[in-house]
């Protein structure tokens, strides 16, 4: 249960201070809808084994600062930080979100280098913001904070020509971030995503984020999320995506960091033929708790999901994954397929599974499968007599077992950055013990 | 001789993909027929259509089989008048016992026939004859229904129930392919066995491999959902030497 | 061809077979719920003071609490007042002391249920104990039983004969807090079964108790204990039948089992209560607590449940494994038609060293109705070695049917070795056709398919429960296929 709230009298005053734009009249809906449902709490059911208390705190400080330092100087410069190195490691237009601000030099950057193929727009200057999600509490705390967010459209039968990076980056202590991406992808178009996630200052921080993306007919969109979160961070993150007929998402989620991390993955199947295939990886220890829950609802078939997340537990960490297949009346043909696997090292550390499937249509092939173990016994002793060490051999099958989610990498400019980070986290985790 | 299978003017499609093109073909009792053909020229739809698959829509022409309109039944009626298929992918079906089904199988074409329902002794008793001439080990009885069979297992499975349905006729669906020497002269000797003069068997083949253990009396060749050519066995040599393409470009002349 | 594989749908169903009413004077109390009606169930059963104290706080908690809805169930609001809590055929007063005392028209009920007490359960040596609405009317083979030092006897006599031993195991696994329904239960029950095997005692006979609501407006309310001492070893088979009434009518049974060290229960339940007309109008309210507490090292508790009835099911029998080496299994067929939902699953709480479970749920959905698994897989911290699979397939029979799957995996420990498989599917069309060219007809040829679907779960059960358990099948299927 939630031992703290948000400071519904600071949140208001917050909320009144905002700036007054195109957002005004979803910030004061979303607000009016947070308030009356508040922070999730361990007893609803989606929320059960996370609790967001930490971030309820974080929160209320941050309001605070913001109300002070409001009353201060009306305006904050943004301060002035160097080009993070993690920009030259992977081949990618990058846009840089600060504590939830939108760098305006990078977005200028941006709309020269991909102007031609993605128009973007901030989202304070939408005329019609009524698309943006606010249903459920987290969506709606992210709309009623957020200072601002970036709309991208891909234009039919555009084929962006390299990666557009997103990278997320948060600095002070007791911040708390509401970031909103919205991608339109028109009919037959493509774009690849590389979002990273991290934090330049090891204080506590919170961010929100939400993206929103609604592919049209024969769209491709290719994600891949990769969070390197400081100890001390708590991020939620929620995609909501759409699928009109034939087209494809391919998702991928590696959660290395963060004290507490929860992703939220939402996909409509509106089309047939649709496919979305989402694949997600978690390494962690010491009191790391990492949540992903999915949800892929297929409205109409024929249509594929499929989705695999794996993890390597250790120390006191916990991880929870909880992945929903629906198929509605009527969803003839649907192809649905989850499985999660977890590599439990430690003790002290826990997973909490629970794949999903509710069916309501006669035509399927579902199937979902978990399962909890440790390193085969068998092939350890294998490796061990072919020379190897107990300690290399665990680290070559526990990066066996983690390269299965590689194999599946959406795009393929963040590969080399990965399979360095992923080798050195999955080092930490193991030795972490 | 009588006719035991008429087939007129056969048109036949699946999914939109109209396969057979006005097929024709006439099998009397007592006889074995092989037909032939390159992939895709319509014999497993054939197959198929003379069973009854509702995925195959006849779009027109006549099957005729001892005398009545085969198309008029449904699957479990053509079965127990006596038209057998013999599947190229036979379906497994856990947990349902292979004993068990041959058993309802058998009883149901009795019954359909006026004939008294055999017993479970009596049942076994005749299982286990048919099975010693097939080879086949008694275990087979007691497993789920072509469940974790081989594929040479499932076919001879095929040919098991084959001789305890006694079809009239008998239909065999690339009932070679997949098997070694031994299993394809093991269901050689098994169909050899069950040739009879009441009985006619189609054999339904894309090589001529299964044709030096069987011998048939008509040897058809299909290409494009009609019957091109027909011959006695030396067809089946001539077409193995000479490939299907001598064939069709000699029909196509 | 008339028929199309692909669209199997649903026809009109058989009448419910055992939906006759007796024509029994019976002693009710009237509608509703208050201490004053714990108190007069208490006192119509003559129970000692603790009975009547452990129900009255039973009733006062269940006030503070609320129905759960966290079931993938709909159905109306329930009327606890208007609901009758206590009724017994008139001769209760007099209790039968022997089969010949018993009310012909009863023993006539149970011939038409198929139970016929003295033929078949000597013919079958199994020992019935027969519970009609609220009260336990016959116990057979009773003296049999009592020279092997097994005691198996009505609920109501088990307060009053060994008050020592209810004293120290009533509640004990499913305490009255537990939920809500088991604190109803607790404050309610009637009767039930109780049954104690002996330390070492391998009991001699399949034990038995057929359940039947037979009363208007009367919920039923039984409890059911079951201790194996240390190294005894005991099956026990359990059927439920209800007669049709438009309105629908509650069950709310808790039954609770103790294994002792090295001890084994086996636990078959064939549940066919009336399920409601096509149109899902009355029919049966199934809420039941079950749950077995392998309390001793290397003990054994093993549920098989065949659900073909209610029109709702809300039942989840489980196992603690508190022993170290202890085994728990779960091996389900639920099928619903028509209106009829379930929610139904386990429960598998490893604690112990070493336990293993084994979870197998076959569900076959047909109709409009709706069916769910839910089952909770929990390996505590201690509990090293544990083993647990899971298989957890789902049939489903026409396009407005529905078949969930709720898995909790909850595991704290890092040897562990946890794997859960689910499938959901429909009859193939190859597997009909392939039938179907054999000369089986699709009706038939559905059945051998949905029972091939079970064989799994129907080899866990007694010779003579599995084959009613097909039969069921092939009833409640009826009319399915199209």
């Amino acid at each position: 249960m939630n031992v703290s709230a948000l400071d519904q009298e600071l949140f208001a005053a917050v909320i009144h201070a905002m700036p007054s734009d195109e957002l005004s009249p979803v910030r004061n809906q979303a607000a009016n809808q947070f308030s009356s449902l508040g922070f999730p709490t361990t007893r609803d059911e989606d929320w059960k084994y996370t609790n967001l208390s930490a971030a309820a705190e974080i929160s209320n400080a941050w309001l605070r600062n913001r109300m002070d330092a409001a009353a201060a100087t009306p305006s904050l410069p943004p301060p002035e930080v160097a080009r993070p190195e993690i920009l030259n490691q992977m081949d990618a237009h990058w846009l840089i979100i600060r504590n939830g601000s939108i760098d305006s030099s990078s977005l200028a950057e941006l709309q020269n280098s991909l102007g031609p193929d993605i128009e973007f727009s901030k989202l304070s200057e939408q005329t019609d913001s009524t698309h943006i999600n606010i249903d459920d509490p987290m969506s709606a705390m992210n709309a009623a904070l957020l200072i601002d967010g970036l709309r991208l459209q891909v234009g039919a039968n555009v084929e962006v020509s390299k990666p557009l990076g997103i990278l997320q980056i948060d600095d002070p202590s007791q911040q708390a971030s509401q970031i909103r991406i919205v991608i339109d992808l028109g009919e037959n178009s493509r774009l690849q995503v590389i979002e990273c996630a991290l934090s330049a200052d090891s204080g506590m921080q919170f961010s929100n984020a939400v993206t929103e993306a609604s592919l049209a007919r024969a769209a491709t969109l290719e994600f891949v999320r990769i969070q390197t979160r400081s100890e001390q961070h708590i991020g939620v993150n929620r995609l909501i995506a759409s699928l009109a007929r034939d087209a494809t998402l391919r998702h991928n989620a590696f959660d290395f960091g963060g004290a507490l991390t929860r992703n939220d993955i939402s996909v409509n199947i509106a089309g047939e033929n649709a496919a979305a295939h989402l694949h997600g990886l978690y390494l962690a220890s010491g009191k790391q708790h990492i949540d992903n829950h999915t949800r892929v609802e297929h409205r109409v078939g024929p249509a594929i999901s499929n989705e695999e997340y794996r993890g390597v537990l250790n120390g006191r960490s916990r991880g929870v994954f909880n992945g929903q297949a629906v198929v509605f009346e009527g969803a003839d043909g649907t192809d649905a397929n989850q499985a999660n696997h977890n590599l439990l090292l430690s003790d002290h550390a826990e997973i909490d599974t629970k794949p999903e499937l509710e069916i309501y249509a006669d035509d399927v092939k579902c199937s979902h499968g978990a399962t909890v173990g440790q390193l085969d016994e068998s092939s350890l002793f294998y490796l061990r007599s072919r020379g190897l060490d107990q300690d290399t051999a665990r680290h070559l099958l526990t990066q066996a077992f983690a390269a299965g989610i590689l194999a599946k990498l959406a795009v393929e400019e963040s590969r080399n950055y990965l399979v360095d980070i992923l080798d050195r986290r999955l080092s930490e985790v193991l030795d972490a013990g | 001789m009588t006719n035991i299978l008429e087939v007129k003017n056969l048109q036949a499609r699946i999914a939109g993909n109209t396969i057979l093109n006005g097929l024709d073909l006439t099998v009397r009792a007592g006889e074995v027929h092989a037909i032939m053909g390159p992939n895709g020229s319509g014999k497993s739809t054939l197959a198929q259509v003379i069973a009854g698959h509702a995925d195959y829509e006849v779009l027109g022409g006549s099957v005729t089989y001892m005398g009545k309109d085969l198309l008029e039944l449904e699957p479990e009626e053509r079965a127990r008048e006596g038209v057998f298929l013999g599947f190229q992918y036979p379906v497994e079906i856990p947990g349902v016992n292979n004993a068990y089904l041959l058993k309802a199988a058998v009883n149901a074409k009795r019954r359909h026939n006026g004939q008294e329902e055999i017993d479970a002794f009596e049942f076994l008793k005749i299982a286990r004859e048919r099975m010693a001439l097939l080879g086949m080990d008694a275990s087979f009885l007691n497993r789920g229904v072509n469940e974790g069979f081989s594929g040479g297992e499932k076919k001879r499975n095929e040919i098991l129930q084959m001789a305890m349905l006694e079809p009239t006729l008998a239909i065999l669906d690339e009932t070679d392919s997949g098997l070694d020497i031994d299993a394809l002269k093991a269901v050689a000797n098994g169909v050899n066995a069950l040739r009879d003069p009441e009985r006619a068997i189609v054999l339904v083949t894309h090589y001529q491999r299964l044709l030096d253990y069987i011998e048939p009396d008509h040897v058809h060749v299909l290409s494009k959902g009609k019957i091109i050519r027909s011959g006695d066995k030396t067809l089946a040599l001539e077409l193995e030497n000479r490939g299907y393409e001598w064939v069709q470009e000699a029909a196509s002349a | 061809m008339s028929t199309d594989p692909n669209n199997i749908e649903s026809l009109v169903n058989r009448r419910y077979a055992h939906g006759f009413v007796t024509d029994i004077e019976s002693d009710s109390l009237p509608p509703g719920l208050n201490e004053d009606v714990v108190r007069a169930i208490s006192a119509r059963k003559n129970e000692p003071p603790f009975m009547l104290e452990w129900r009255l706080k039973a009733y006062r908690h269940w006030l503070t609490i609320q129905e759960p809805e966290w079931a993938h169930l709909h159905y109306p609001q329930i009327d606890f007042q208007d609901i009758s809590y206590f009724s017994a055929p008139k001769s209760d007063k007099d209790r039968p002391k022997s089969l010949d005392e018993v009310d012909p028209k009863l023993l006539e009920t149970y011939d038409k249920l198929g139970i016929p007490l003295h033929e078949r359960a000597r013919l079958a040596g199994v020992a019935v104990d027969a519970v009609f609405d609220s009260v336990s009317v016959a116990t057979t083979f009773k003296e049999k039983l009592n020279d092997a030092g097994v005691i198996f006897c009505p609920f109501s006599e088990a307060v009053i004969e060994h008050p020592e031993l209810v004293k120290k195991y009533l509640g004990s696994v499913v305490p009255h807090r537990d939920n809500y329904y088991s604190a109803l239960n607790s404050a309610v029950f009637s009767d039930g079964s109780f049954v104690y095997i002996p330390k070492g005692v391998r009991c001699p006979m399949e034990l038995s108790t057929y359940f039947r609501i037979n009363a208007a407006n009367t919920g039923q309310f039984e409890r059911t204990l079951i201790i194996a001492d240390e190294g005894s070893h005991v099956s026990y088979l359990e059927g439920c039948t209800a007669p049709m009434r438009d309105e629908n009518q509650l069950h709310a049974a808790v039954v609770e089992l103790v294994a002792l060290k090295d001890a084994e229960i086996k636990y078959s339940t064939v549940q066919n209560w009336y399920p409601g007309d096509e149109n899902g109008k009355g029919g049966i309210y199934n809420f039941v607590t079950k749950r077995g507490d392998c309390r001793g090292d290397n003990s054994k508790i093993s549920w098989t449940q065949v659900e073909t009835g209610s029109a709702i099911t809300w039942k989840y029998p489980s196992c603690i494994l508190r022993g170290d080496n202890s085994v728990g299994e779960f091996y389900s067929v639920a099928v619903t038609n028509n209106m009829q939902q379930a929610d139904t699953g386990t429960k598998m709480i490893h604690i112990g060293r070493n336990t293993s479970s084994t979870i197998v749920s076959k569900g076959i959905s047909a109709g409009r109705a709706q069916q769910s698994y839910r089952g909770l897989v929990r390996v505590m911290p201690q509990a090293s070695g544990a083993r647990n699979h899971t298989q957890c397939d789902s049939l489903l029979i026409g396009k407005e049917c529905g078949a969930h799957t709720f898995p909790y995996m909850e595991i704290k420990n890092p040897s562990a070795r946890i794997e859960h498989e689910a499938t959901t599917s429909k009859i193939s069309a190859d597997q009909l056709f392939y039938c179907r060219q054999r000369g089986i007809s699709e009706e038939d040829a559905v059945n051998m398919i949905v029972n091939g679907f079970c064989k799994e779960v129907f080899k866990e059960l007694p010779m003579e429960f599995a084959v009613e358990a097909q039969a069921l099948l092939n009833v409640s299927l009826e009319g399915a296929v199209g």
